[in-house]
Protein backbone atom coordinates (compact mmCIF):
# COMPACT_ATOMS: atom_id res chain seq x y z
CA UNK A 1 0.00 0.00 0.00
CA UNK A 2 1.00 3.79 -0.84
CA UNK A 3 1.59 5.90 1.87
CA UNK A 4 0.53 10.17 1.15
CA UNK A 5 1.38 11.63 4.08
CA UNK A 6 -0.49 14.92 5.26
CA UNK A 7 1.44 17.25 6.42
CA UNK A 8 1.06 18.49 9.80
CA UNK A 9 -0.31 22.21 8.28
CA UNK A 10 -1.97 21.31 4.99
CA UNK A 11 -3.08 23.99 3.13
CA UNK A 12 -2.16 25.01 -0.37
CA UNK A 13 1.93 24.44 -0.13
CA UNK A 14 0.51 21.37 1.89
CA UNK A 15 -1.11 20.20 -1.58
CA UNK A 16 1.72 20.42 -3.47
CA UNK A 17 3.42 17.59 -1.31
CA UNK A 18 0.56 15.65 -1.39
CA UNK A 19 0.11 16.15 -4.78
CA UNK A 20 4.19 15.07 -4.91
CA UNK A 21 2.66 11.54 -3.56
CA UNK A 22 0.29 10.62 -5.92
CA UNK A 23 3.13 10.73 -8.88
CA UNK A 24 2.95 9.37 -11.72
CA UNK A 25 -0.66 10.21 -12.05
CA UNK A 26 -3.11 8.37 -11.39
CA UNK A 27 -1.33 6.40 -9.01
CA UNK A 28 -1.43 2.53 -9.44
CA UNK A 29 -2.70 0.35 -6.14
CA UNK A 30 -4.20 0.77 -2.77
CA UNK A 31 -3.72 4.13 -1.76
CA UNK A 32 -3.17 5.39 2.10
CA UNK A 33 -4.05 9.44 3.07
CA UNK A 34 -2.08 9.63 6.29
CA UNK A 35 -3.22 12.49 8.19
CA UNK A 36 -2.93 11.02 11.80
CA UNK A 37 0.05 13.74 12.71
CA UNK A 38 -2.04 16.38 11.15
CA UNK A 39 -2.58 19.55 13.38
CA UNK A 40 -4.56 21.95 10.95
CA UNK A 41 -6.07 22.12 7.53
CA UNK A 42 -7.75 24.77 6.06
CA UNK A 43 -10.95 24.63 3.77
CA UNK A 44 -8.41 24.61 1.19
CA UNK A 45 -7.14 21.24 2.41
CA UNK A 46 -10.41 20.07 2.80
CA UNK A 47 -11.27 20.56 -0.45
CA UNK A 48 -8.66 19.66 -2.81
CA UNK A 49 -8.61 16.22 -0.45
CA UNK A 50 -11.99 15.68 -1.81
CA UNK A 51 -11.17 16.31 -5.32
CA UNK A 52 -8.32 13.90 -4.86
CA UNK A 53 -10.90 11.33 -3.83
CA UNK A 54 -13.77 12.08 -6.27
CA UNK A 55 -10.51 11.64 -9.21
CA UNK A 56 -9.69 8.76 -8.08
CA UNK A 57 -12.82 7.20 -7.97
CA UNK A 58 -13.11 8.54 -11.72
CA UNK A 59 -10.28 6.87 -12.61
CA UNK A 60 -11.73 3.53 -10.82
CA UNK A 61 -9.03 3.41 -8.40
CA UNK A 62 -9.56 1.39 -5.17
CA UNK A 63 -11.00 3.24 -2.51
CA UNK A 64 -8.22 5.06 -0.81
CA UNK A 65 -8.15 5.06 3.00
CA UNK A 66 -7.93 7.79 4.66
CA UNK A 67 -6.39 7.58 8.07
CA UNK A 68 -7.64 10.47 10.53
CA UNK A 69 -6.17 12.96 12.84
CA UNK A 70 -4.84 11.38 16.21
CA UNK A 71 -5.74 14.81 18.02
CA UNK A 72 -9.64 14.78 18.75
CA UNK A 73 -9.54 18.22 18.55
CA UNK A 74 -7.80 18.43 15.43
CA UNK A 75 -10.53 15.76 14.35
CA UNK A 76 -13.56 17.39 15.83
CA UNK A 77 -12.45 20.27 14.17
CA UNK A 78 -12.62 18.49 10.72
CA UNK A 79 -15.88 17.22 11.58
CA UNK A 80 -17.19 20.42 12.13
CA UNK A 81 -15.79 21.49 9.30
CA UNK A 82 -18.09 18.59 7.27
CA UNK A 83 -15.43 16.83 6.35
CA UNK A 84 -15.77 13.30 7.19
CA UNK A 85 -19.35 13.73 5.82
CA UNK A 86 -18.19 14.30 2.56
CA UNK A 87 -14.75 11.85 2.85
CA UNK A 88 -16.97 8.65 4.10
CA UNK A 89 -18.14 8.95 0.24
CA UNK A 90 -14.25 8.84 -1.32
CA UNK A 91 -12.37 7.47 1.45
CA UNK A 92 -12.62 4.48 4.12
CA UNK A 93 -11.92 6.23 7.09
CA UNK A 94 -9.76 4.60 9.90
CA UNK A 95 -9.09 6.33 13.12
CA UNK A 96 -11.19 7.89 15.74
CA UNK A 97 -14.50 9.80 13.48
CA UNK A 98 -16.42 11.93 15.77
CA UNK A 99 -19.61 9.82 15.27
CA UNK A 100 -22.04 13.64 15.20
CA UNK A 101 -20.64 16.71 14.14
CA UNK A 102 -20.60 19.51 17.06
CA UNK A 103 -22.33 22.62 17.03
CA UNK A 104 -21.47 24.33 14.32
CA UNK A 105 -18.06 26.84 14.86
CA UNK A 106 -18.08 30.43 14.64
CA UNK A 107 -15.35 29.99 12.75
CA UNK A 108 -17.15 27.74 9.89
CA UNK A 109 -18.63 30.11 8.00
CA UNK A 110 -19.81 27.71 5.38
CA UNK A 111 -18.84 24.09 5.73
CA UNK A 112 -17.66 21.62 3.29
CA UNK A 113 -20.60 21.57 0.51
CA UNK A 114 -20.72 20.11 -2.75
CA UNK A 115 -21.14 22.22 -6.18
CA UNK A 116 -22.93 19.97 -8.88
CA UNK A 117 -25.36 22.78 -10.45
CA UNK A 118 -26.37 26.30 -10.47
CA UNK A 119 -29.01 25.77 -7.74
CA UNK A 120 -26.09 24.81 -5.00
CA UNK A 121 -24.56 28.42 -6.26
CA UNK A 122 -27.45 29.93 -4.69
CA UNK A 123 -27.41 27.87 -1.56
CA UNK A 124 -24.44 29.16 -0.68
CA UNK A 125 -24.41 32.53 -1.59
CA UNK A 126 -28.11 32.77 0.29
CA UNK A 127 -26.86 30.63 3.29
CA UNK A 128 -23.85 32.22 3.89
CA UNK A 129 -24.43 36.87 3.96
CA UNK A 130 -25.55 36.86 6.90
CA UNK A 131 -22.57 35.15 9.03
CA UNK A 132 -19.98 36.43 6.52
CA UNK A 133 -21.11 40.02 6.90
CA UNK A 134 -20.62 39.41 10.66
CA UNK A 135 -17.48 38.58 10.01
CA UNK A 136 -16.33 40.68 7.43
CA UNK A 137 -17.59 44.19 9.67
CA UNK A 138 -17.20 43.02 12.80
CA UNK A 139 -13.70 41.11 12.67
CA UNK A 140 -11.48 41.82 9.76
CA UNK A 141 -12.95 45.78 10.11
CA UNK A 142 -14.03 45.95 6.57
CA UNK A 143 -16.91 48.12 4.90
CA UNK A 144 -20.34 47.01 4.99
CA UNK A 145 -20.06 46.93 1.26
CA UNK A 146 -18.06 44.45 0.99
CA UNK A 147 -19.92 41.63 1.92
CA UNK A 148 -21.70 41.71 -1.22
CA UNK A 149 -18.49 41.70 -3.10
CA UNK A 150 -17.40 38.92 -1.11
CA UNK A 151 -20.87 36.95 -2.01
CA UNK A 152 -20.40 38.14 -6.26
CA UNK A 153 -16.86 36.60 -5.34
CA UNK A 154 -18.03 33.48 -3.98
CA UNK A 155 -20.76 32.80 -6.85
CA UNK A 156 -18.24 33.36 -9.54
CA UNK A 157 -15.83 31.02 -8.06
CA UNK A 158 -18.49 28.56 -7.73
CA UNK A 159 -19.54 28.71 -11.03
CA UNK A 160 -16.23 28.16 -12.70
CA UNK A 161 -16.87 24.50 -10.92
CA UNK A 162 -20.44 24.68 -13.04
CA UNK A 163 -19.75 26.03 -16.47
CA UNK A 164 -16.09 25.03 -16.85
CA UNK A 165 -15.20 21.96 -14.91
CA UNK A 166 -17.39 19.12 -16.17
CA UNK A 167 -17.39 17.28 -12.75
CA UNK A 168 -18.77 18.10 -9.19
CA UNK A 169 -16.36 20.64 -7.10
CA UNK A 170 -16.36 21.61 -2.90
CA UNK A 171 -16.45 24.75 -1.56
CA UNK A 172 -15.95 25.48 2.45
CA UNK A 173 -15.42 29.14 3.92
CA UNK A 174 -13.82 29.51 7.21
CA UNK A 175 -12.26 32.35 9.44
CA UNK A 176 -9.12 32.44 11.34
CA UNK A 177 -5.58 33.87 12.39
CA UNK A 178 -3.01 33.12 9.50
CA UNK A 179 -0.16 34.24 11.79
CA UNK A 180 2.25 32.28 9.39
CA UNK A 181 1.45 34.24 6.43
CA UNK A 182 0.06 37.54 6.97
CA UNK A 183 -0.12 37.92 10.82
CA UNK A 184 -4.40 38.93 10.36
CA UNK A 185 -7.37 37.52 10.57
CA UNK A 186 -8.75 36.04 7.43
CA UNK A 187 -11.78 34.79 5.69
CA UNK A 188 -10.67 32.30 3.38
CA UNK A 189 -12.88 30.72 0.47
CA UNK A 190 -11.67 27.21 -0.93
CA UNK A 191 -12.98 25.96 -4.51
CA UNK A 192 -12.01 22.99 -5.49
CA UNK A 193 -13.06 20.29 -8.19
CA UNK A 194 -11.38 17.07 -9.89
CA UNK A 195 -12.98 18.57 -13.46
CA UNK A 196 -10.84 18.94 -16.47
CA UNK A 197 -8.65 21.88 -15.61
CA UNK A 198 -7.72 25.12 -17.28
CA UNK A 199 -5.83 23.83 -20.06
CA UNK A 200 -8.38 21.21 -20.96
CA UNK A 201 -11.09 23.80 -20.84
CA UNK A 202 -9.15 26.51 -22.98
CA UNK A 203 -7.26 23.91 -25.39
CA UNK A 204 -9.60 24.39 -28.25
CA UNK A 205 -9.55 27.92 -28.05
CA UNK A 206 -6.26 28.94 -27.13
CA UNK A 207 -3.70 26.22 -27.61
CA UNK A 208 -2.87 27.80 -31.08
CA UNK A 209 -2.43 30.97 -30.45
CA UNK A 210 0.73 29.72 -27.50
CA UNK A 211 2.49 26.79 -29.81
CA UNK A 212 5.40 25.50 -27.95
CA UNK A 213 4.34 27.55 -25.03
CA UNK A 214 0.84 26.31 -24.27
CA UNK A 215 0.42 23.83 -20.88
CA UNK A 216 -1.40 24.66 -17.68
CA UNK A 217 1.04 27.75 -16.73
CA UNK A 218 -0.33 29.53 -20.22
CA UNK A 219 -4.01 28.37 -19.42
CA UNK A 220 -4.04 29.98 -16.21
CA UNK A 221 -2.13 33.34 -17.01
CA UNK A 222 -4.87 33.75 -20.03
CA UNK A 223 -7.93 33.21 -17.39
CA UNK A 224 -6.36 35.03 -14.31
CA UNK A 225 -4.49 37.87 -16.06
CA UNK A 226 -6.28 38.33 -19.79
CA UNK A 227 -10.17 37.09 -19.12
CA UNK A 228 -9.69 34.43 -21.53
CA UNK A 229 -12.61 31.70 -21.38
CA UNK A 230 -13.95 28.79 -23.74
CA UNK A 231 -16.88 30.52 -24.53
CA UNK A 232 -16.55 33.14 -27.31
CA UNK A 233 -19.65 35.49 -26.48
CA UNK A 234 -17.90 38.69 -25.16
CA UNK A 235 -19.36 38.56 -21.59
CA UNK A 236 -17.16 35.79 -20.73
CA UNK A 237 -14.31 35.50 -18.71
CA UNK A 238 -15.22 38.12 -16.33
CA UNK A 239 -15.53 36.17 -12.66
CA UNK A 240 -12.30 35.95 -12.33
CA UNK A 241 -11.42 39.54 -13.45
CA UNK A 242 -14.11 40.26 -10.92
CA UNK A 243 -12.72 38.49 -8.33
CA UNK A 244 -9.37 39.73 -8.95
CA UNK A 245 -10.22 43.37 -8.79
CA UNK A 246 -11.97 42.35 -4.87
CA UNK A 247 -8.79 40.94 -4.23
CA UNK A 248 -6.46 44.03 -5.54
CA UNK A 249 -9.25 46.18 -4.08
CA UNK A 250 -8.70 44.72 -0.15
CA UNK A 251 -5.08 43.54 -0.40
CA UNK A 252 -5.88 40.29 -0.56
CA UNK A 253 -4.84 36.54 -1.63
CA UNK A 254 -6.00 34.99 -4.73
CA UNK A 255 -4.39 31.65 -6.19
CA UNK A 256 -5.32 29.15 -8.53
CA UNK A 257 -3.61 25.95 -9.13
CA UNK A 258 -4.45 23.54 -12.13
CA UNK A 259 -2.71 20.56 -13.47
CA UNK A 260 1.53 21.03 -12.79
CA UNK A 261 1.04 25.23 -12.57
CA UNK A 262 -0.13 27.78 -9.89
CA UNK A 263 -0.78 31.50 -10.15
CA UNK A 264 -1.44 33.91 -7.31
CA UNK A 265 -1.88 37.42 -7.16
CA UNK A 266 -0.59 37.83 -3.80
CA UNK A 267 -0.87 41.07 -0.69
CA UNK A 268 1.83 43.37 -1.23
CA UNK A 269 4.13 42.39 1.73
CA UNK A 270 3.96 38.93 0.71
CA UNK A 271 6.99 37.27 -1.26
CA UNK A 272 5.69 34.42 -2.43
CA UNK A 273 6.05 33.77 -6.47
CA UNK A 274 2.78 34.73 -8.28
CA UNK A 275 3.71 32.12 -10.85
CA UNK A 276 4.93 28.52 -10.12
CA UNK A 277 4.98 25.80 -13.28
CA UNK A 278 6.20 21.75 -12.82
CA UNK A 279 4.76 21.60 -9.75
CA UNK A 280 3.32 17.80 -9.54
CA UNK A 281 0.37 17.29 -11.15
CA UNK A 282 -3.49 17.42 -9.32
CA UNK A 283 -6.19 17.30 -11.09
CA UNK A 284 -9.13 19.80 -11.65
CA UNK A 285 -8.88 23.13 -10.28
CA UNK A 286 -8.30 24.54 -7.03
CA UNK A 287 -9.22 28.41 -6.14
CA UNK A 288 -8.25 29.82 -2.85
CA UNK A 289 -9.12 33.86 -1.95
CA UNK A 290 -7.98 35.21 1.01
CA UNK A 291 -9.87 38.19 2.38
CA UNK A 292 -7.05 39.73 5.29
CA UNK A 293 -8.00 42.17 8.23
CA UNK A 294 -7.11 45.61 7.87
CA UNK A 295 -5.47 44.86 11.21
CA UNK A 296 -2.55 42.73 12.04
CA UNK A 297 -2.92 40.54 15.04
CA UNK A 298 -1.75 41.67 18.69
CA UNK A 299 1.30 40.70 19.33
CA UNK B 1 -46.61 54.14 -20.51
CA UNK B 2 -44.49 51.73 -18.80
CA UNK B 3 -43.80 47.70 -18.55
CA UNK B 4 -42.65 47.99 -14.52
CA UNK B 5 -40.76 43.99 -13.87
CA UNK B 6 -40.14 43.02 -10.32
CA UNK B 7 -37.15 41.07 -10.80
CA UNK B 8 -37.54 39.36 -7.41
CA UNK B 9 -40.59 38.50 -8.48
CA UNK B 10 -39.68 36.58 -11.58
CA UNK B 11 -36.71 35.15 -9.01
CA UNK B 12 -39.54 33.50 -6.92
CA UNK B 13 -41.30 31.98 -9.92
CA UNK B 14 -38.16 30.85 -11.58
CA UNK B 15 -35.64 28.95 -8.74
CA UNK B 16 -36.72 25.81 -6.89
CA UNK B 17 -35.81 27.76 -3.84
CA UNK B 18 -37.02 30.80 -2.58
CA UNK B 19 -33.60 33.39 -3.01
CA UNK B 20 -33.39 37.10 -3.57
CA UNK B 21 -30.07 36.91 -5.33
CA UNK B 22 -29.29 37.03 -8.68
CA UNK B 23 -26.46 34.96 -9.32
CA UNK B 24 -25.15 32.11 -11.95
CA UNK B 25 -26.00 32.23 -15.68
CA UNK B 26 -28.24 29.94 -15.61
CA UNK B 27 -30.74 31.72 -13.48
CA UNK B 28 -29.81 34.72 -15.22
CA UNK B 29 -30.82 33.27 -18.60
CA UNK B 30 -34.02 31.90 -17.09
CA UNK B 31 -35.04 35.61 -15.80
CA UNK B 32 -34.31 37.05 -19.21
CA UNK B 33 -36.02 34.86 -21.06
CA UNK B 34 -38.80 35.90 -18.70
CA UNK B 35 -38.32 39.38 -19.25
CA UNK B 36 -38.19 39.33 -23.40
CA UNK B 37 -41.41 37.11 -23.32
CA UNK B 38 -42.84 40.68 -20.99
CA UNK B 39 -41.34 42.70 -23.66
CA UNK B 40 -42.71 40.82 -26.89
CA UNK B 41 -46.02 41.10 -25.35
CA UNK B 42 -46.14 44.89 -24.40
CA UNK B 43 -47.16 47.46 -26.15
CA UNK B 44 -45.16 49.99 -23.40
CA UNK B 45 -42.53 51.38 -25.33
CA UNK B 46 -40.37 51.45 -22.10
CA UNK B 47 -39.65 48.53 -19.31
CA UNK B 48 -38.18 48.96 -16.17
CA UNK B 49 -37.09 46.24 -14.09
CA UNK B 50 -36.96 46.86 -10.47
CA UNK B 51 -34.04 45.91 -8.77
CA UNK B 52 -35.14 46.99 -5.14
CA UNK B 53 -35.61 43.94 -3.48
CA UNK B 54 -32.77 42.03 -5.13
CA UNK B 55 -29.72 41.02 -3.02
CA UNK B 56 -26.71 39.82 -4.56
CA UNK B 57 -26.23 40.56 -8.04
CA UNK B 58 -22.77 38.72 -9.45
CA UNK B 59 -21.24 39.21 -13.09
CA UNK B 60 -22.52 36.30 -14.86
CA UNK B 61 -25.90 37.15 -13.87
CA UNK B 62 -25.17 40.98 -14.50
CA UNK B 63 -24.34 39.93 -17.99
CA UNK B 64 -26.83 37.40 -18.85
CA UNK B 65 -29.76 39.44 -17.50
CA UNK B 66 -28.64 43.23 -18.51
CA UNK B 67 -25.85 43.17 -21.44
CA UNK B 68 -27.55 40.17 -23.23
CA UNK B 69 -31.37 41.63 -22.71
CA UNK B 70 -29.96 45.07 -24.34
CA UNK B 71 -28.18 43.20 -27.55
CA UNK B 72 -31.17 41.19 -28.02
CA UNK B 73 -33.99 44.26 -28.09
CA UNK B 74 -35.15 44.77 -31.32
CA UNK B 75 -36.77 47.76 -32.20
CA UNK B 76 -38.11 51.06 -30.59
CA UNK B 77 -37.92 49.39 -27.17
CA UNK B 78 -36.10 51.27 -23.88
CA UNK B 79 -34.81 49.55 -21.06
CA UNK B 80 -34.33 51.43 -17.31
CA UNK B 81 -33.12 49.80 -14.34
CA UNK B 82 -34.54 50.76 -10.92
CA UNK B 83 -33.56 50.55 -7.18
CA UNK B 84 -30.24 49.04 -8.15
CA UNK B 85 -27.94 49.08 -5.27
CA UNK B 86 -23.59 50.21 -5.53
CA UNK B 87 -22.51 46.82 -5.74
CA UNK B 88 -25.27 46.39 -8.33
CA UNK B 89 -24.09 49.06 -10.45
CA UNK B 90 -20.58 47.98 -10.49
CA UNK B 91 -21.42 44.29 -12.15
CA UNK B 92 -23.68 45.87 -14.60
CA UNK B 93 -21.18 48.70 -15.20
CA UNK B 94 -18.36 46.26 -15.82
CA UNK B 95 -20.75 43.93 -18.70
CA UNK B 96 -21.78 47.12 -20.19
CA UNK B 97 -18.53 48.63 -20.61
CA UNK B 98 -16.96 45.57 -21.64
CA UNK B 99 -19.35 44.98 -24.66
CA UNK B 100 -19.50 48.86 -25.48
CA UNK B 101 -23.45 48.99 -24.18
CA UNK B 102 -24.90 51.37 -21.76
CA UNK B 103 -28.33 51.76 -19.99
CA UNK B 104 -30.08 54.07 -17.57
CA UNK B 105 -31.12 53.34 -13.90
CA UNK B 106 -32.10 54.77 -10.71
CA UNK B 107 -30.11 54.03 -8.26
CA UNK B 108 -31.15 53.00 -4.80
CA UNK B 109 -30.56 55.91 -3.30
CA UNK B 110 -32.19 57.95 -5.71
CA UNK B 111 -31.28 60.43 -8.80
CA UNK B 112 -30.36 58.56 -11.66
CA UNK B 113 -26.98 57.35 -13.39
CA UNK B 114 -25.59 55.94 -16.98
CA UNK B 115 -23.75 53.00 -16.59
CA UNK B 116 -22.02 51.61 -18.99
CA UNK B 117 -19.69 52.69 -22.32
CA UNK B 118 -20.13 56.81 -21.38
CA UNK B 119 -18.19 60.11 -21.50
CA UNK B 120 -18.35 63.07 -20.12
CA UNK B 121 -20.07 64.56 -22.96
CA UNK B 122 -23.04 61.99 -22.81
CA UNK B 123 -23.13 62.21 -18.97
CA UNK B 124 -23.33 65.69 -19.38
CA UNK B 125 -26.07 65.68 -22.32
CA UNK B 126 -27.88 63.05 -20.07
CA UNK B 127 -28.42 64.72 -17.43
CA UNK B 128 -29.18 67.99 -19.50
CA UNK B 129 -32.16 66.21 -21.33
CA UNK B 130 -33.32 65.18 -17.65
CA UNK B 131 -33.10 68.88 -16.20
CA UNK B 132 -34.42 71.01 -19.04
CA UNK B 133 -36.95 68.26 -21.05
CA UNK B 134 -37.71 67.81 -24.31
CA UNK B 135 -36.02 69.60 -27.02
CA UNK B 136 -33.83 70.27 -30.07
CA UNK B 137 -29.96 69.56 -30.28
CA UNK B 138 -29.97 73.94 -30.69
CA UNK B 139 -31.80 73.79 -27.21
CA UNK B 140 -29.39 71.26 -25.39
CA UNK B 141 -26.69 73.91 -27.15
CA UNK B 142 -28.12 76.59 -25.33
CA UNK B 143 -28.53 75.26 -22.27
CA UNK B 144 -24.82 73.43 -21.78
CA UNK B 145 -23.06 76.36 -24.05
CA UNK B 146 -21.99 73.98 -26.43
CA UNK B 147 -21.82 74.16 -30.24
CA UNK B 148 -24.92 72.66 -31.99
CA UNK B 149 -23.11 70.35 -33.97
CA UNK B 150 -21.41 68.91 -30.36
CA UNK B 151 -24.71 68.75 -28.67
CA UNK B 152 -26.16 66.71 -31.61
CA UNK B 153 -23.42 64.82 -31.87
CA UNK B 154 -24.19 63.68 -27.68
CA UNK B 155 -28.00 63.47 -28.54
CA UNK B 156 -27.79 61.17 -31.51
CA UNK B 157 -25.17 58.91 -29.45
CA UNK B 158 -27.64 58.71 -26.35
CA UNK B 159 -30.30 57.91 -28.22
CA UNK B 160 -28.70 55.43 -30.70
CA UNK B 161 -28.02 54.08 -27.04
CA UNK B 162 -31.51 53.90 -26.09
CA UNK B 163 -30.51 56.24 -23.37
CA UNK B 164 -32.80 59.07 -24.41
CA UNK B 165 -35.52 58.92 -26.26
CA UNK B 166 -35.41 60.60 -30.02
CA UNK B 167 -38.17 61.37 -32.73
CA UNK B 168 -38.63 64.13 -35.70
CA UNK B 169 -35.31 65.74 -34.74
CA UNK B 170 -36.37 66.40 -30.39
CA UNK B 171 -34.99 64.52 -28.01
CA UNK B 172 -36.96 63.55 -24.53
CA UNK B 173 -35.67 62.00 -21.13
CA UNK B 174 -36.83 58.38 -20.80
CA UNK B 175 -39.66 57.73 -17.98
CA UNK B 176 -37.70 56.95 -14.96
CA UNK B 177 -40.34 56.26 -12.77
Amino acid sequence: MRVVTIPRYFDEKGLDAVAAGLQPWPPEGKLLFDAHATRWASPYGFTAMLAAGQALRERGAETPRLRVPDDQAVSSYWAKAGFFHHAAEFFELHGKVPRRAPVGSSDVLLPVTPIRQSEDVHQVVGGIQESAGRILTSELHLEAQTSMRFSMSLSEACQNVVEHAGGPGWVAVHAFNWKERLNRRVVVIAVCDSGIGFRASLEPTQARHHGDRWGDKAALEDALFHSVSRFPQPGRGQGLAAIKRFILKLNGWLSIRSGTARVAILPAEDSGPPLQDALPFFPGAQVQIVIPSTEVLPT
Amino acid sequence: MILKIRVDDLLRTTLATPSRDLVTRTTGAAIRSHIERAIADTPCPTTLLDFEEVGVLDFSCADEVVAKLLLVIEGEHYVVLHGVDETQAEAIDHVLTNQDLAIAIVPRTGGRQVLGRSTPDLISAFEAVHACGSGSAARLAEWLEWSVERAADALQTLALRRLILAANGTFSPLPLQ
